[in-house]
């Protein structure tokens, strides 16, 4: 057998798997970056605290520090793990791939997580029990081990864009995967991001403080914070752009939803009013309109962000080799590599798949519909939704009415070459392409649910097929009234 | 499919990136920090029980307990979550096609994990935020039910771990839960495999373990000036019971496991890898026995490794039934596991978990042990301020040294 390392697949007809990542992972990104950057604004308030001596310093870190505790620590480290589950399910190759290539970097950093676990715990409830200067160290430390996490997950994620270094293909190592152009500037970016974020979802705290004098005080130091990362942010995503491949800007510039940019910068100039205007007129700070504003910069501002992040790497999902739909399709010698696309040419992708079925490794008139649909559902399913809803549906992708020979001339001429730019190379044998294409042209013409009908059809007639082959052969019990009737 | 189809599948499903160090230390590593993360887990159900006891009893000592260990139990649930992101991230390493193809399987349930688990946590502080630290004469403590709903979710995302586990040691039924009665399933929607006496034998472990931190509890409080001996002594005898009963206890769901084993894993529930977490739980409830007559005595603090040794044991068990049901009945050995070796990265992580982690827990755990066991506003010693000032350095040369590296790696 020629298997290549191909999982089974899920499918999630409502929104599709895609999206699953990318909600959890877009409110990961909100929680953990308030969480880092928080942790480095109790670090300068807790030292301030101490040069100072004030209490109200503390207070206020107290009471942030449980607001995060709460709502982006619980949050955050159980989506952050979510990520790892959403993507296993998935993606499981793109996510094996980051696994096998940066195990120890995520081991570091698990170091780090035990580190802001026990030190947020000991921020929050050790006000007033430990001396400042204590404190204060403490709150270093936090604030160093949260930045640390950042620092090693931003590498990994540029990773996932391209690897650090163009040598990492012919050396491979760590090293030359994780540090690169992408990689700073993007921990840059993220570091602004971060900033803007802590002191947005701070206004939630400081609209609580009875103080009018500190609360002025802390709105105009959240404020000034805010508008200088905001802008810094702005500057350094032009910046980001500049770092990444020539076709992910193609595939940014044609396949960004129409309101990408104008969203973006919406949420820019919503974010900087905001500011001004609370750092003016501190009473307009109240919990709800620094709760509506954090929501969003995460609809608004992060989903745009995350998604684009996520459709530059196409056709990739991981290190310039893995595809999204996790066929390995291209060779990497320094890791020893090689692209799995040759062995799908030679055997076809039902034979290569170790999940396939016995009775769809070959296509047949009686399992032409079950074969297209498992072909679509490794190929095709990580990016578009076979349903009517759900990740770019397929059928928004043909026209009405498109017929079997005009698919099949679309998959044999686009789609198994892999001439369209942000999609992945799809090796098939003759046969598959016309499984595919049947299966594709009955679920756009006639929706899913005449799909699975005709699969139901498929079924039924294999098993009265076997059933009649049982049947004929002498001494083979098919059912118990059978096999009484025949002894009488 | 024959086991040798099987073996050829599993094998073409490991990650052609290979691993960067010995596969056998991220088994052990794997071993020694599920063992960690089990006993928090533990831990946190065990106070977690506790403290819904407590809330519907009315007697006082039982009031302040329950308010003392929903403390624990909340510290506990962050402590067993991020501790179990390391076992999550080692067994992805070298069992990964076990792994990946048990969760697409059972897609749904491992994103509802997530959900489950948030709801679960929230439902804790939820109750938290409702009553405070309520202590002994407290009224009826508000809104019982988010603790119930607490603990039932967070035992229902350990029965969905641990379904997940069970699945992977199966292989040979993977085809027939991807496609069922010759129809493909690709909706993620069902659990397919599980062991009801394996799952209770590592959820009533919460019982010792709970009985454990009880005891030390009583230990560690008992030296403050304004102790309660009465209250004191009450919950370190609970606490003793719990740990000697407990451990017996937890024999019956091992011994129920262990018949229940799969055919593939021969007979290894007669050999010593089965039977030595019977023989060590027996031992715990021995050692009990006679090492914790003294109140006073240190060994009291030693409850709480004793049944860390005990979990410790139970999970070798584990890792080696799992190593057998794979290797000897279809063909996995993790051992030959493609190797591309990667010092700079090995030596990191090693030396961030052993002089970062080392420096820094020191110190915070340090400062913490000081705070529980001080009236008022513990003020750091000369020696312990030393600790934070090293600590800092430490951690501040860890983050220079990364960027200095990045930017000479980058240049070149």
């Amino acid at each position: 057998m020629e298997l290549i390392s191909l999982f089974p697949t899920w499918f999630e007809p409502m929104v599709g798997s895609g999206w699953v990542v990318g909600f959890i992972a877009t409110f990961h990104v909100l929680a953990s970056h308030t969480s880092v950057g928080a942790a480095l604004l109790f670090a300068y308030l807790s030292w301030r605290a101490y040069k100072e001596d004030r209490d109200d310093y503390l207070d206020f870190v107290k009471k942030y520090g449980l607001f995060l505790l709460v709502f982006t620590y619980v949050a955050g480290s159980l989506t952050g793990v979510g990520i790892w589950y959403s993507t296993t399910v998935a993606s499981p190759n793109g996510i094996g791939a980051l696994i096998h290539s940066f195990v120890w970097k995520w081991a570091t950093e698990w170091v780090f997580f035990v580190i802001e676990v026990v030190g947020i715990y000991m921020i929050v409830y050790l006000v007033g029990k430990v001396d400042k200067k204590t404190h204060m160290k403490i709150s270093v430390i936090f604030g160093m081990a949260s930045l640390a996490t950042m620092v090693i997950i931003v590498g990994i994620l540029s990773f996932m864009m391209v690897p650090g270094k163009e040598q990492w293909f012919e050396q491979g190592g760590y090293l030359l995967g994780f540090y690169g152009d992408n990689t700073f500037i993007q921990l840059a970016m993220r570091m602004a991001f971060m900033m803007t974020m802590t002191a947005v979802v701070g206004g939630i705290v400081v609209a609580g403080i009875k103080d009018a004098a500190f609360k002025k005080e802390m709105a105009r130091k959240l404020g000034w914070l805010g508008i200088i990362a905001t802008l810094t942010g702005a500057v350094l995503f032009q910046l980001y752009v500049q770092t990444v491949p020539d076709y992910a800007l193609l595939v940014m510039e044609n396949r960004l939803p129409d309101y990408f940019n104008t969203s973006i910068m919406v949420v820019l100039v919503i974010t900087l009013a905001y500011f001004i205007a609370t750092m003016l007129q501190p009473r307009l700070l109240v919990a709800g309109f620094a709760g509506t504003m954090s929501v969003v910069i995460l609809v608004a501002g992060l989903w745009p962000e995350e998604t684009a992040r996520e459709s530059m790497r196409k056709p990739w999902v991981a290190g310039q080799y893995v595809y999204s739909n996790q066929v390995i399709g291209r060779d990497v010698p320094g890791m020893d590599i090689q692209s799995q696309l040759p062995i799908i040419e030679k055997v076809g992708i039902l034979k290569a798949h170790p999940f396939t079925p016995e009775h769809l490794r070959e296509v047949n008139d009686g399992n032409i519909i079950q074969a297209g649909e498992f072909i679509t559902m490794t190929y095709c399913s990580n990016c578009h939704s076979a349903s009517e809803s759900g990740i770019r549906p397929l059928h928004r992708y043909f026209p009405e009415g498109v017929t079997q020979e005009v698919m099949e001339r679309y998959i044999r001429g686009a789609i198994v070459p892999g001439t369209i730019a942000y999609m992945p190379k799809m090796p098939m044998i003759e046969s598959e392409i016309k499984a595919i294409s049947a299966y594709l042209v009955m679920n756009n013409n006639q929706g899913m649910a005449a799909t699975q009908q005709a699969i139901a059809q498929e079924i039924a007639q294999r098993d009265a097929t076997e059933m009649a082959k049982q049947a004929e052969q002498p001494g083979l019990v098919v059912s118990m009234k059978s096999t009484a009737e025949e002894s009488k | 499919m024959e086991p040798m189809q099987l073996t050829e599948m599993m094998l073409a499903l490991r990650n052609p990136a290979g691993v960067p160090f010995y596969p056998i230390v991220f088994v052990g590593l794997g071993v020694l920090t599920f063992a960690l993360h089990i006993f928090f887990v533990q831990l946190m159900l065990g106070t977690a029980a506790i403290t819904l006891y407590g809330a519907y009893k009315q007697d006082s000592h039982w009031r302040r307990l329950a308010s003392a260990m929903l403390e624990i139990a909340k510290v506990s649930v962050s402590v067993a979550i991020v501790i179990g992101v390391a076992p999550l991230l080692f067994v992805q390493v070298v069992y990964d096609p076990q792994w990946y193809t048990s969760n697409v399987l059972s897609a749904d349930w491992v994103i509802g994990f997530i959900v489950i688990m948030i709801v679960g946590y929230w439902g804790m502080y939820y109750y938290y935020f409702k009553n405070g630290k309520y202590g002994a004469n407290s009224d009826t403590p508000k809104a019982r039910w988010s603790l119930i709903l607490s603990l039932a979710f967070l035992l229902l995302a350990g029965w969905i771990m641990h379904s997940l586990t069970s699945q992977m040691l199966h292989p040979e039924q993977w085809a027939s839960w991807y496609n069922p009665n010759g129809t493909m399933d690709y909706s993620g929607s069902k659990l397919h495999a599980n062991n009801p006496w394996r799952y209770a034998f590592f959820i009533l472990l919460a019982i010792p373990a709970a009985g454990a931190m009880l005891i030390a509890y009583r230990r560690f409080k008992s030296v403050r000036a304004d102790a309660d001996m009465t209250y004191l002594n009450w919950a370190s005898d609970l606490g003793k019971k719990w740990l000697t009963y407990g451990s017996l206890m937890v024999i019956v769901p091992y011994i129920g496991w262990m018949m229940t084993l799969p055919e593939a894993a021969g007979d290894f529930a007669t050999s010593l890898w089965g039977i030595l977490p019977i023989a060590i739980l027996v031992a715990v409830a021995g050692w009990a026995q006679i090492r914790l007559n003294d109140k006073d005595s240190l060994c009291n603090y030693m409850a709480l490794p004793m049944v860390l040794v005990a979990v410790l044991v139970a999970s070798i068990t584990r890792e080696v039934l799992r190593f057998v049901i794979l290797n000897d009945a279809f063909g996995y050995n993790f051992f030959d596991y493609k190797v591309t070796m990667d010092w700079y990265s090995t030596g990191l992580f090693f030396g961030t978990f052993a002089i970062v982690g080392g420096a820094v827990l020191a110190y915070f755990l340090t400062i913490a042990w000081r705070v529980g066991q001080s009236n008022g506003v513990y003020t750091s010693s000369a020696a312990v301020d030393r600790m934070g000032t090293l600590a800092i350095w430490i951690t501040f040369l860890w983050l220079i040294h990364f960027f200095v590296l990045g930017f000479v790696v980058w240049a070149q």
